[in-house]
């Protein structure tokens, strides 16, 4: 899951991503409003963390112009102030939820998961195809009752394949949400990390859940 | 209760010394009028005696009333008809007396009978008959020494005691409804008056520190009331511009203390999060002290701006070597350029002296030539100027760096003001520096200004008064 955060303040922006990093999320930063916009316009992010008081570009009207584009993403602001007002107003404007600073680490991760949910339909912090689940908030994987240990990035990419069963996943399409903006595309990352997800979700299961769509992607489903 | 009112003092105020100047007033016209009818009777009773005694040189036996009456009618043109009339013999034997009197006699007193053998006049008011009371004069003929007769006029005081009566019965009613009248006439005007009183008493209630954009409305006269209600009004104006102040302060504090906050809060919970290495705990314990150190510096120049608005920062004034104070911020001054490869020139006008806080002005030194260094990019220049300027001591902060863009420049010593927010953070100011480097200027009586040109530099210009010149060490 691809994470922009709009925020000038450096070290903010600092902890905020090494924290969403941690909990294997891919997050590309931007310290005003006008290289967010921009960030904003050319990527595909699952959520996008904006912050009002930005120089250049003032986070409302960041708010407006990537609403105004037609794009969904879910926006949480993030505000140092409390003023109903800015809170209203930017509720108004689009945006899906705020968190006043300073603002606990683990309400952040709380409310980032409940935006991501909102597109899966899902109620609960649990995904699930087939027998496989996964918890987001605890980020534990098991297969027909087993645990499965797998590394972050393994993680980040199953959870970005279980957010959208069914659906052919082209490789940019992966890149864009599991791999922040220093991803080289020109690699064969992706491939190896699905064949190391194959090996620890497939092997040893008559049931294949993931399945290579020749010449487009990849895809995971229940279904034979 | 009713004498907390205004209004009613005012009237009871204004009965009493009118009561007391009607009653004086009354108890002047009675006393006067009534000495001087009784004096008018004295006069008449005694001529008419005294124009009887010049007649009767004869002694009683021989006197005839009909010339007597005559004589009267001679001298006062008619006969006094409500004068009685009584000729005494020197021993006070009742001789002639007029017809008036009929059975009646006037009487005598011995005191009368005594004066008169002296050749002396008495008046006397006696109660002989009828309702009221006689006012008598006793006069003696004399002929050779001797008192050969003696004559009374007297006359009813009737008519002075029915005039003193009606003129006491017109006081007595026109006295206290003349009060009563002007009872309620003072109370009209007091009301009339301090209506607009109420006026502002009932805005003054309604006001409250979120409703302090109310005003008195009052039709705009120059009278006293007119004048307390714009004066109220400018005081609530007043108290709207710093009730605004300190709002936006306290915002603007709590914004500033907000940003270190939210660090520390983030990076310690994202650091609690898992197992890490004693590298990762130092760097983040590191930014941490960063941040405190940070909300330190903004506790203690709040503090100090507070302290400052109180008038609780009492400067300790000496006779400052300024050039002395130039040469010693610049040595620090230069460290820390050079850091930056900035190059520090200074140029000193010796023996200027200014009457100040040391500590304060070096505050100030130091606040403006920081500034210049955080501003100034790699390889500038700066340059701290002092001279005599007109009886003044002018101070110059000169720097080649970014510059300040002309909106900005009415604001930049405006607290919490920042050219650019996350720059001077970084750098960590406080946002208050300027702010406070103004109050350390004004507090000595001086000015500070700035010109800047985008991308050009700045120029912060600092006058003080020049110190009187000193016999001393200078």
């Amino acid at each position: 899951m691809r994470i922009l955060v709009v925020e000038d303040e450096k070290k903010v922006a600092s902890f905020i991503k090494k924290g969403l990093e941690e909990e294997n999320y891919a997050v590309d930063i931007a310290y005003d409003g006008e290289e967010g916009l921009v960030l904003a316009e050319i990527n595909e992010y699952d959520l996008v963390l904006l912050d009002i008081m930005l120089p250049k570009l003032d986070g409302m009207e960041v708010l407006r112009r990537i609403r105004g584009n037609g794009s969904g993403v879910p926006i949480l602001m993030l505000t140092a102030k409390d003023a109903v007002e800015d809170i209203v107003s930017g509720l108004d404007s689009g945006s899906d939820d705020y968190l006043t600073k300073p603002f606990s680490f683990a309400e952040l991760l709380a409310r980032v998961r409940a935006l991501l949910r909102r597109k899966t339909k899902e109620k609960t912090d649990f995904l699930t195809i087939g027998d496989l689940i996964l918890s987001t908030s605890t980020h534990r994987v098991k297969r027909g009752g087993k645990e499965i240990e797998l590394t972050a990035k393994e993680y980040a990419l199953l959870e970005y394949l279980m957010r959208n069963p069914n659906r052919i996943l082209t490789r940019t399409l992966i890149t864009e949400h599991v791999w922040d903006y220093h991803f080289d595309p020109s690699t064969n990352v992706i491939d190896v990390y699905v064949n190391y997800l194959r090996k620890k979700i497939d092997q040893g299961f008559e049931k294949k859940l993931i399945h290579t769509i020749r010449g487009s992607g990849y895809m995971i489903k229940d279904e034979p | 209760m009713i004498f907390r009112n205004i209004r009613f003092k005012l009237t009871l105020w204004y009965i009493v010394i009118l009561g007391i100047i009607l009653t004086s007033f009354s108890t002047f016209l009675y006393l006067t009028l009534s000495r001087s009818l009784y004096n008018g009777i004295d006069v008449k009773i005694k001529s008419i005696a005294e124009v009887i005694a010049s007649s009767s040189t004869n002694p009683y036996s021989q006197y005839s009333f009909s010339s007597l009456d005559r004589m009267l009618k001679d001298s006062f043109s008619l006969r006094p008809v409500t004068k009685f009339i009584q000729v005494l013999d020197e021993s006070g034997r009742i001789g002639k007396k007029s017809d008036n009197l009929q059975n009646f006699q006037l009487p005598i007193s011995i005191r009368a009978l005594k004066n008169a053998s002296q050749g002396s006049i008495t008046f006397e008011t006696t109660k002989a008959f009828g309702k009221y009371p006689l006012r008598m004069v006793t006069v003696p003929v004399i002929q050779g020494r001797r008192v050969i007769n003696i004559v009374q006029v007297a006359t009813s005081l009737e008519e002075v005691e029915e005039a003193l009566k009606t003129l006491l019965l017109i006081l007595w009613i026109t006295v206290p409804s003349a009060l009563g009248f002007a009872s309620l006439g003072g109370l009209f005007l007091a009301n009339k008056a301090l209506k607009p009183v109420d006026e502002i008493t009932k805005t003054a209630r309604m006001i409250t520190s979120s409703s302090l954009n109310q005003r008195i409305k009052l039709k705009k006269t120059k009278d006293e009331i007119g004048r307390l209600a714009e004066t109220f009004n400018d005081m609530i104006s007043r108290l709207g511009r710093s009730f605004k102040q300190i709002r936006q302060f306290s915002a603007d504090a709590s914004h500033e203390l907000r940003t270190p906050l939210t660090i520390l809060k983030g990076e310690i919970e994202v650091g609690l999060r898992r197992r890490r290495r004693p590298e990762e705990y130092r760097k983040i314990l590191d930014s941490n002290l960063e941040e405190v150190n940070h909300m330190t510096q903004i506790v203690d120049d709040l503090l100090f701006l507070s302290k400052a608005d109180m008038g609780e920062i009492h400067l300790k004034k000496n006779r400052i070597n300024l050039t002395g104070l130039i040469s010693e911020v610049g040595t620090q001054v230069k460290v820390i350029a050079m850091a930056k490869n900035i190059r520090v020139h200074i140029s000193n006008d010796s023996g200027v002296a200014v009457i100040g806080d040391r500590l304060r002005l070096r505050e100030l030194l130091l606040n403006l030539v920081d500034n210049g260094v955080k501003y100034t990019p790699e390889g500038g220049e700066m340059r701290i100027s002092v001279e005599r300027d007109d009886g003044r001591v002018k101070l110059c902060v000169l720097d080649n760096g970014i510059g300040i863009a002309p909106e900005d420049q009415p604001h930049i010593f405006d607290r919490f003001f920042r050219v650019d927010k996350a720059r001077s953070r970084e750098a960590g100011g406080s946002g208050l520096g300027l702010s406070i480097c103004k109050w350390i200027v004004e507090a000595h009586g001086g000015e500070i200004s700035v010109e800047s040109g985008v991308g050009k530099g700045s120029i912060f210009t600092v006058t003080l008064p020049l110190a009187p010149p000193d016999e001393g060490t200078g």
